[in-house]
C-alpha cells in the first residue's frame, strides 16, 4: 500500500513527470513508464495503467502528438512526442511547481521541509 | 465542431488504445521473463502493476467524451432504465401525456384545416365579406340587389363586390334530367375572387342584362356529364328548360362558400331580372337574399371600406325608409371568417378545451414527478454532497422528462389519427372544409413543439425545487422532513385541476341537457315514416296554371300509389331549416312599413297538416276550396297565435301579408281561420316558431316540395321517380329524403359537440382524480412517522382521517369556486355569441360540483384509510 498512498502526489505531477521525460526523447508507453519509475528512485511507482488515461488526456489537449513506430527491439508501438504547446505547458507547469514548492517551503521552514520530505 | 470530428476519430483512438495496452504488457513479460521469471509468473506481476486495464481504457475513452452529448446519452439510457423500474409510473405518465397531447393534437389537425389554412385564392386576405346590419336586431343580414347595385356604384374602397345566392337547376335534354346545385352571381364573381377559367371565359358585364342565358360548369359536371369536352364551350345546354350558352369551365375544386357539397353550375344574376314575381328580384329593396364577396382596394384597410359602407347604408335608410330604415349600418367579415361562421367559433373554443385538458395531464404528470424528485431527494442530496452539480441533476431530470414526453407524443399523435378518424365523418356535413383535415407536416411540427411545451412544463416544478437548493439538507434521516408539508406547487395544481374539470363538466352539462332536450322536444309533427323530394318546373315549360295543375295531378296519383296514406305539398317543410320570413300588418294595429312584425310563412296545399301529422287546434283546415276563387285565408300556428293575438282568438282576425301572388297585384287581406299545433321547422331550435301557412293556390310561388306518408318505406322512392318521368320527362326528382334520416342528421352536430366536450370532461375528471390521489397518498406517506406518533398519542381514527382530508379541502374549494366561476363566465359568453337559449345553468353547475366533489372525496378516500390504519409500531420501526 505504500505506493498507493504516493501515488497522487499532487494533482498535475504525473503529467509533469511525462511532459519532462518527452523533452528529452520520444518515447513510447512503457518506455516512459519504465523511465519515470527508475528517475523517480520508485518514489512514483504508480500503476502502469493509470499513464495510459494521463496520455490521453494530454493529446487531447495537444500537449503531445503520437505515431505509430518500431522499437529498438523490433516491437510496434506508439511513440509520443512533446508538440510546441506542450512544451510551453511544461514551462508552465514546471514555474508554477517551483512557486508552489517555494510556498510550502517559506510556510513550513527549511527544517519542518526537510522532516516532510523524508519517507 | 471539433466534438464532431472526435466522436468520428474516437473508434480509432479506442482501438489504438488497446492495442498499446497490449503491447505494454507483452513488453514487460518479455522483460520480466529476460529477468529469469516464468512467463505464467511474469504474466501475473505485469498484470498487477499495470492495473485494472479495463478501467484504464475506460479512464482513456472518457478524456475523449463531449460530456453534454454523452452525459445526455447516459441520461437517456438511465431515464429508460428507470422508467422500466417503474411500470406503473411509467404507465400512467405516458397514458396521462398521450390522452393530452393526443387531443390537443386531433383538435390542431381540424383547426390547421379549418380555421388556419387560408382561402385558396390570390391575396386572400383581401377578401371580405358585406352584410347589412338592421338596428332592432343587430344580427346581420343578406342585401337586396338594389342595396347590392348601391355598394357597387358607391364603394370607392372596393376593387370588386360580387353577389351570389343559391339556387338549383335543372339540366335536360341529356338522357334522364339532372338537377345541380347552382349559385346566381354577379358577372364578376369570379374575377373578384381572382381564379381563372380553365376553359373558355367567365361572365362579362353585359351578361347581367335581362335576357342573358349564360352558364359556366364545374370542372366536375364538365367532365362527368360533358365527358371533358372542350367543344361544349360556346354551345348550348337546356337549363330550366330554356337553351343557355356555356361560356367557361371553373377549376377543379372550385369552391367559394365551402359548402360541403361544391356548386356545380353558376349563371349570372340575369336570371333573377326575369322572375315570376310582379316586379323582378333584381328590383326589390326588400328581398333581401344576397350574400356578397368583396375585395378591398389597394391601399385600403377593411376598417375605411367599412366606413364608407356605413355611410351608404344610412344613406339608403334614409332614401327608402319603407323598406331599409332600420338597415343603415353593414357589417365588414374577412371572407374566411365569416365562411366558417359558427363553425370557426366551435373548433376553437373545442380547441381550447382540449388545450385546458392537456394542461390537466401536464399538471397530473409534473404532479407526479414532483413527488418522484422529492422521493430521489437523498440521491440528489447525496450527489451534490460529492461535488455534482445542480445543474448536472436537473439535465438529468429533463432528460427523464423529454424521454415522457417523446413517447408521450408519439402516442398522442397515433390517439389524434385514431380520434380523427373516427370522429370526422360525423362532422363531415357540419364542418366546412372537413375534407381537407389531414395530419401534415405543420400537424407533426405542432406536436414536437407541444411535447418540448409538456417537458417544460413537466420539468419547471421539480427542477425549480432542485435549482432553489430544497434538496441541500443534510443527509441525516431526518431530512425525510416532518415539516415540509406546505405542498405549495403540488397544490396549486390541484386547484387548477379542479376548477379545469368542474369548468369542462359544466359545459358538457350545458350541451347535454341542451341535446336531451332537442331530442326530446315535442316536433310538432310526426317524421316516422315520411317522405319527402322535391321536383323543379322549368318556369318556361311550366307557366303558373300549368305548374298548378302539375302539382294537383302529382298528389293525387302519389294518393292512389298502393301503400300510400296521405300526400301533399309544402315549402318550406319541417326540419328543412328554410326560412321564408315576410313582414305583415294585423289591421286592427295598423303600423308604418318599417315597423310592422315579421315571422316565417309557409305554403301548404290542402291536406299538408295530415300528411305529416300536425293537429288542427281551433277553426278550420284548409280544403280545396281555398283557391284564387275564394276569399283569402290564412291558417297560422299555436306559437303565431299566442305571439300576436296575446289574450284573444285569432280566429276571424285580418292580416295583410307581404307576400303577394302575381294574380292578385299587390297585398290582400286575409283571414285567419284556423290553428294548428308547433310543427318545428328549425332542426335545433328549443322554442316553436312562429309560421303562418297560406294556401298554395292562392299563392303558387313555383312548384312546393312533396311529403308522401307511406305504410312503407321500401319501393317508394322508384315509384315516385315512374310516376314524375311519366308526367314530364324532362322533369327532376331530387332531394329524395325520409324524415327518419333528415332528424339523425340534423342531430349530428350537436350530438357531435356534446360527445366530445362530454368525453374531454370525463378524462379532465380522471385525471383530477388521479392527481389528488396521488398528492394524498404522497402526503400519507410522507408523514407516515407523524401519523404514528400521533396514533401512539391517542389520536382516534377519525381525527387521522379528517386530518388527511383537512389539508386539500381549501384546494377542492378553491377549485370549484374558479371553476363555478368559469363555468358561469362561458355560459354567459355562449349565450351572447352563439345565441343560445340553452337550459338553466344553476341545477347543472350544482351536478357539476357534486360530481367532482364525488370524485375528490373517492380520490382521498383510500389514502385516508391508509393513514387511518398506520400502525404506531411499525410506522416508528420504519425510520
Amino acid at each position: 500500500m505504500k505506493s498507493r498512498d504516493r501515488k497522487d502526489l499532487f494533482p498535475g505531477a504525473l503529467e509533469l513527470m511525462v511532459l519532462q521525460t518527452l523533452r528529452q526523447e520520444p518515447r513510447h508507453g512503457y518506455a516512459l513508464a519504465q523511465h519515470i519509475k527508475r528517475a523517480s528512485n520508485d518514489l512514483l511507482s504508480v500503476e502502469e495503467g493509470s499513464l495510459y488515461p494521463a496520455l490521453q488526456r494530454m493529446l487531447r489537449n495537444g500537449w503531445l502528438k503520437a505515431r505509430w513506430g518500431t522499437s529498438a527491439s523490433g516491437r510496434r508501438v506508439r511513440v509520443y512526442e512533446l508538440t510546441e504547446k506542450g512544451h510551453s505547458r511544461l514551462t508552465h507547469e514546471v514555474s508554477s511547481f517551483e512557486r508552489m514548492l517555494e510556498g510550502i517551503r517559506l510556510v513550513l521552514g527549511p527544517a519542518a521541509a526537510a522532516r516532510a520530505w523524508k519517507p | 465542431m471539433t466534438w464532431i470530428r472526435d466522436v468520428f476519430r474516437r473508434r480509432a483512438l479506442e482501438r489504438d488504445l488497446a492495442e498499446e495496452i497490449r503491447q505494454h504488457l507483452d513488453e514487460k513479460v518479455d522483460d520480466l521473463m529476460l529477468q529469469g521469471i516464468s512467463r505464467d509468473e511474469a504474466t501475473r506481476r505485469a498484470r498487477r502493476e499495470f492495473g485494472n486495464s479495463t478501467l484504464v481504457e475506460e479512464q482513456g475513452r472518457d478524456v475523449w467524451r463531449w460530456p453534454f452529448v454523452e452525459d445526455g446519452m447516459v441520461d437517456l439510457r438511465y431515464a429508460f432504465r428507470h422508467l422500466r423500474r417503474t411500470p406503473a409510473f411509467a404507465f400512467a405518465a405516458i397514458a396521462t401525456l398521450a390522452l393530452g397531447i393526443g387531443a390537443s393534437v386531433a383538435m390542431f389537425t381540424v383547426v390547421n384545416a379549418v380555421v388556419l389554412r387560408p382561402l385558396p385564392f390570390p391575396a386572400p386576405d383581401r377578401l371580405v365579406a358585406i352584410e347589412s346590419r338592421d338596428r332592432r336586431s343587430s344580427a346581420p343580414d343578406t342585401l337586396s340587389y338594389p342595396t347590392f347595385f348601391d355598394f357597387r356604384n358607391r364603394a370607392k374602397g372596393l376593387e370588386r363586390i360580387a353577389s351570389f345566392r343559391t339556387s338549383s337547376l335543372t339540366l335536360s335534354g341529356r338522357g334522364l334530367p339532372i338537377q345541380l346545385r347552382a349559385q346566381i352571381v354577379s358577372w364578376d364573381f369570379f374575377q373578384t375572387l381572382g381564379v381563372e377559367p380553365v376553359a373558355g371565359r367567365w361572365f362579362l358585364r353585359e351578361e347581367e342584362s335581362p335576357g342573358a342565358r349564360v352558364v359556366i360548369l364545374s370542372h366536375e359536371t364538365w367532365t362527368s356529364v360533358f365527358g371533358g369536352d372542350s367543344s361544349v364551350i360556346g354551345a348550348a345546354v337546356t337549363i330550366g328548360g330554356e337553351p343557355h350558352v356555356v361560356v367557361g369551365i371553373a377549376p377543379a375544386g372550385f369552391n367559394f362558400p365551402l359548402h360541403s357539397r361544391p356548386d356545380q353550375i353558376w349563371t349570372t344574376l340575369a336570371h333573377d331580372a326575369s322572375s315570376d314575381t310582379v316586379t323582378p328580384m333584381t328590383r326589390q329593396r326588400g328581398a333581401r337574399v344576397l350574400h356578397t364577396v368583396a375585395r378591398l382596394a389597394p391601399g385600403i384597410a377593411i376598417e375605411e371600406a367599412h366606413a364608407q359602407l356605413d355611410t351608404l347604408a344610412s344613406a339608403i335608410a334614409r332614401d327608402e325608409p319603407d323598406q331599409n330604415k332600420n338597415i343603415d349600418r353593414t357589417y365588414l367579415t374577412p371572407a374566411l371568417e365569416r365562411l366558417l361562421g359558427q363553425s370557426r367559433a366551435a373548433v376553437l373554443i373545442l380547441w381550447a378545451a382540449v388545450s385546458l385538458l392537456m394542461l390537466t395531464a401536464c399538471a397530473n404528470v409534473a404532479s407526479l414527478l414532483l413527488a418522484r424528485t422529492t422521493d430521489r431527494e437523498r440521491e440528489f442530496t447525496l450527489r451534490l454532497a460529492i461535488g455534482g452539480s445542480s445543474r448536472r441533476i436537473i439535465q438529468q431530470l429533463v432528460t427523464e422528462n423529454v424521454v415522457l414526453a417523446g413517447i408521450g407524443c408519439a402516442a398522442g399523435v397515433a390517439v389524434a389519427v385514431t380520434a380523427i378518424d373516427w370522429l370526422l365523418p360525423l362532422a363531415a356535413d357540419t364542418l366546412p372544409r372537413a375534407e381537407d383535415v389531414r395530419t401534415d407536416m405543420r400537424v407533426l411540427s405542432f406536436a414536437v413543439v407541444l411535447a418540448l411545451i409538456t417537458t417544460l412544463l413537466i420539468s419547471a416544478p421539480a427542477a425549480l425545487r432542485v435549482a432553489r437548493g430544497r434538496s441541500r439538507r443534510p443527509l441525516g434521516a431526518g431530512a425525510r422532513a416532518t415539516t415540509d408539508d406546505r405542498q405549495g406547487t403540488r397544490g396549486l395544481l390541484v386547484v387548477a385541476q379542479v376548477a379545469v374539470s368542474l369548468f369542462l363538466l359544466t359545459g358538457a352539462a350545458i350541451l347535454a341537457a341542451t341535446f336531451v332536450r332537442i331530442v326530446e322536444r315535442d316536433l310538432g309533427f310526426k317524421p316516422e315514416h315520411l317522405m319527402t323530394f322535391s321536383v323543379s318546373l322549368p318556369s318556361a315549360r311550366f307557366p303558373l296554371d300549368r305548374q298548378v295543375q302539375f302539382v294537383d295531378e302529382l298528389i293525387d296519383r302519389l294518393k292512389a300509389t298502393p301503400g300510400v296514406t296521405a300526400a301533399s305539398g309544402g315549402m318550406p317543410l319541417p326540419l328543412e331549416g328554410d326560412e321564408i320570413n315576410v313582414s305583415f300588418e294585423i289591421e286592427q294595429r295598423p303600423s308604418a312599413p318599417s315597423d310592422r312584425p315579421h315571422a316565417n310563412m309557409a305554403i301548404v296545399t290542402p291536406a299538408y297538416f295530415e300528411t305529416i301529422g300536425t293537429p288542427v287546434i281551433a277553426g278550420r283546415n284548409f280544403t280545396t276550396m281555398d283557391d284564387e276563387t275564394h276569399r283569402r285565408v290564412l291558417v297560422v300556428n299555436q306559437a303565431f297565435a299566442e305571439r300576436f293575438f296575446p289574450g284573444e282568438s285569432a280566429i276571424g282576425k285580418r292580416v295583410k301579408p307581404g307576400a303577394t301572388s302575381k294574380r292578385d297585384k299587390g297585398t290582400v287581406s286575409r283571414e285567419i281561420v284556423g290553428i294548428v299545433g308547433n310543427a318545428r321547422q328549425g332542426m335545433l331550435s328549443l322554442q316553436p316558431e312562429p309560421i303562418y301557412y297560406f294556401p298554395y293556390k292562392q299563392l303558387p310561388w313555383g312548384a312546393p316540395s312533396v311529403v308522401v306518408r307511406s305504410n312503407t318505406e321500401s319501393g317508394l322512392e322508384p315509384a315516385v321517380r315512374s310516376i314524375v318521368a311519366e308526367m314530364a320527362a324532362e322533369v327532376a326528382v331530387h332531394d329524395v329524403r325520409w324524415f327518419g334520416d333528415v332528424l339523425v342528421q340534423g342531430r349530428s352536430a350537436p350530438q357531435l359537440a356534446m360527445l366530445l366536450i362530454g368525453s374531454i370532461a370525463l378524462i379532465a375528471l380522471v385525471l383530477t382524480a388521479t392527481g389528488l390521489y396521488g398528492l394524498l397518498s404522497y402526503s400519507v406517506l410522507r408523514r407516515t412517522r407523524e401519523i404514528g406518533i400521533r396514533v401512539a398519542l391517542g389520536a382516534t381514527q377519525a381525527l387521522i382521517v379528517s386530518m388527511v382530508v383537512r389539508q386539500v379541502l381549501t384546494l377542492i374549494g378553491t377549485g370549484i369556486v374558479l371553476g363555478s366561476l368559469a363555468g358561469i363566465a362561458a355560459d354567459v359568453v355562449l349565450r351572447q355569441r352563439l345565441g343560445m337559449t340553452g337550459p338553466a345553468l344553476a341545477p347543472l353547475l350544482a351536478l357539476a360540483c357534486f360530481l367532482v366533489v364525488l370524485t375528490a372525496a373517492f380520490a382521498s378516500y383510500v389514502p385516508a384509510r391508509r393513514a387511518a390504519a398506520i400502525n404506531p409500531t411499525e410506522a416508528l420501526r420504519n425510520e
